[in-house]
């Protein structure tokens, strides 16, 4: 069954000077459970796409439906909102919090849900054990490597129980070692928690791993094979 | 719960860079005590000159006959005059009373003549009430070891060339409107703070300015001392109910309208020197607050991307904001207040300015005083400050796009 039925989808930049279509009539549906990678050159629209499907961008035409919620007829405090109980994010730059500790990182963001002491701490818990980093909980992200930097972030990005995490690009400041350990972390939550991911990646890794993989070009779709 | 996430995350975020939060607070310390410390150093010295005024030479409360008033002529004296005194004595807030005889004259030596005000006065009385006795540097105060016996300022010795036991003439107009003289000497020599009443105005024995007046009972103004120099308005009112119209009771207020002015100007001077204070800090909390927010634009940005809400993320950094300045008000209060009790006791000397302020008739040591309605008021003025140094940092970060600001790594 299809969690995210995108129709359609349009975005173009400087619609009233030089118009630059970066989307044009994307339609897509991702199933729950998927390891979906969006591929595709530089400019193609991946990261436009992932902001949209994230509630961060509007499109310039076209609608979004998650869990049979339409999008983009929620207004911005609802949207907000819905980003924080539906919705995980995974950052290229991993963007941590840099005064808190790994476990702060991920009890911050149960703690804006309105979470009691007693269950953001233990989920916090659970989350840096599924990400192999209980030892470092009190450690500050300028005391982790990039690598448990990004663990921490996909972490976080799962804290809320989302409906699916968006990642853009988690692997681009990696090396090979992290970007393995990684993806087998994600790969693990996705076979047997059920986690949806979507990717926006240039990373063969990621898209060796991935069960779907949706190749933009221009801003449509070019190819979308399923593994 | 999220609230105390908020609240978590801006104190730890105000610890991000030590250094920056630390000059901060530092600046904030730095204003308010040094704003506490030339509010208390400016009030103590108005009000000390205030109450100085009023100790030497106004007095809280001025009787005199009403016709004087318009027109200093020596033949308008009190009427009565006994009996009023005896009557100020039923009120409770009357403290001291002493009668005066005030005339206008030409007081010439050898060598020189000025134009003085004699002031005819009761020393035991005079003592009780007014502290001109306490200025005496030479000699006595009039003590009558020596015949009419007159109380001069330096300044005045000085121009008249003048010394102890020394023969001066006053010559002025009697009640009758006959010009007189009397011969005196000088048996004190007094220096107040105040060069002007130094240089214009002498004391000499009542009784022996009424003889050479032609009336011994001659009362020209009658002097008031009060418990609380600030109610004087109101008991002025009490004191005039009890007299007939033939005098005016006037307070200290009316007879110094310029006191009158200092004191109520006084308030609104020390909060202009604080504004201007606190607005200057405020540019600089303004300036600090922004760069935190540029700084972290990327982190901002993910922040709301994440889920929090522009009211949280506008919350966190007006936080951030408040507990930079409240943690610099409290210590910078607290010093002022230390360095105004203690130079409150001890006193500031500013002796080097002494012939300045004397000029002026301010007292060479100043004893800075601050009530502490003033320092609820400044507490409130630096809250002020704080929301109105946090709201455009605020607002700036409330007005980022998360996915602009995610790019700006």
């Amino acid at each position: 069954m299809a969690i995210i039925d995108i129709k359609n989808i349009t975005k173009v930049y400087n619609s009233d000077q030089i118009p630059v279509h970066a989307l044009n009539g994307i339609d897509l549906q991702i199933e729950a459970g998927e390891f979906t990678a969006i591929v595709g050159p530089s400019g193609s629209g991946k990261t436009t796409l992932l902001n949209i499907l994230g509630g961060l961008d509007d499109p310039t035409s076209g609608n979004i439906d998650i869990n049979g919620v339409d999008l983009f007829s929620l207004n911005q405090k609802q949207l907000t909102d819905y980003r924080l109980h539906h919705i995980g994010f995974v950052f290229q730059s991993y963007n941590l919090i840099p005064v808190l500790t790994a476990r702060e990182n991920i009890e911050f963001i149960l703690q804006i849900q309105g979470k009691g002491a007693d269950q953001y701490k233990q989920r916090s818990l659970e989350l840096l054990e599924a990400v192999g980093l209980v030892d470092k909980a009190d450690k500050r992200p300028s005391e982790l490597s990039g690598g448990q930097q990004q663990r921490v972030a996909v972490a976080r990005a799962l804290a809320s129980n989302p409906d699916f995490v968006l990642a853009d690009e988690p692997t681009a400041n990696l090396d090979t070692a992290s970007t393995t350990n990684l993806l087998d972390i994600m790969a693990s939550m996705n076979r047997e928690l059920g986690v949806t991911f979507i990717f926006s990646t240039h990373d063969q890794r990621v898209v060796e791993r991935a069960n779907r993989v949706v190749t933009l070009v221009d801003g449509k779709i070019f190819s979308d094979e399923k593994h | 719960m999220s609230s105390r996430a908020i609240i978590i995350l801006s104190w730890k975020n105000v610890w991000r860079n030590p250094v920056r939060s630390g000059i901060v607070i530092l600046s904030v310390v730095v204003a308010t005590w040094s704003g506490i410390f030339m509010v208390g150093f400016f009030n103590g010295m108005t009000v000390q000159f205030v109450r100085d005024q009023l100790q030497n030479y106004t007095s809280h409360i001025q009787i005199h006959d009403t016709r004087y008033v318009d027109e200093n002529l020596p033949e308008y004296t009190i009427r009565d005059a006994d009996q009023i005194i005896n009557s100020l004595k039923s009120f409770d807030f009357v403290t001291q009373v002493t009668p005066r005889t005030v005339i206008n004259g030409l007081i010439s030596s050898a060598n020189n003549n000025f134009g003085v005000t004699i002031e005819g006065v009761q020393p035991n009385l005079e003592i009780q009430t007014t502290a001109i006795h306490s200025y005496l540097i030479e000699g006595e105060y009039l003590k009558g070891t020596l015949r009419n016996p007159v109380y001069i300022g330096s300044d005045l010795a000085q121009k008249l060339s003048v010394q102890l036991r020394s023969r001066i003439v006053l010559t002025f107009q009697d009640t009758q409107g006959n010009i007189t003289a009397g011969a005196f000497r000088v048996e004190g020599i007094f220096k107040t703070p105040n060069k002007a009443f130094n240089e214009g105005n002498i004391l000499v024995r009542a009784e022996d300015l009424n003889r050479l007046l032609g009336d011994e009972n001659a009362v020209h103004e009658i002097i008031i001392m009060v418990d609380d120099y600030v109610q004087s308005e109101n008991y002025t009112q009490q004191i005039q109910s009890v007299l007939t119209d033939s005098v005016i009771v006037r307070s200290w207020k009316d007879v110094s309208p310029m006191l009158k002015y200092i004191e109520s100007s006084m308030d609104i001077s020390m909060y202009l020197v604080m504004v201007i204070l606190i607005i200057a800090l405020c540019f600089g909390i303004i300036n600090t607050m922004l760069m935190a927010v540029l700084e972290r634009t990327a982190e901002l940005g993910m922040l709301r991307a994440v889920g929090l809400n522009k009211i949280r993320s506008f919350s966190m950094i007006m936080l951030e904001t408040t507990f930079l300045t409240m943690i610099g008000s409290p210590v910078g209060l607290f010093l002022g207040w230390i360095f105004n009790a203690w130079y409150g006791v001890h006193g500031i000397d500013l002796a080097f300015f002494s012939q300045g302020l004397e000029l002026y008739g301010f007292n060479s040591m100043i004893y800075p005083e601050l009530g502490l309605s003033y320092y609820l008021n400044i507490t409130i003025l630096m809250l002020l400050a704080t929301i109105f140094s946090a709201t455009f940092p605020a607002l700036k970060a409330l007005r980022l796009n998360p996915v602009e600001a995610i790019r700006k790594q």
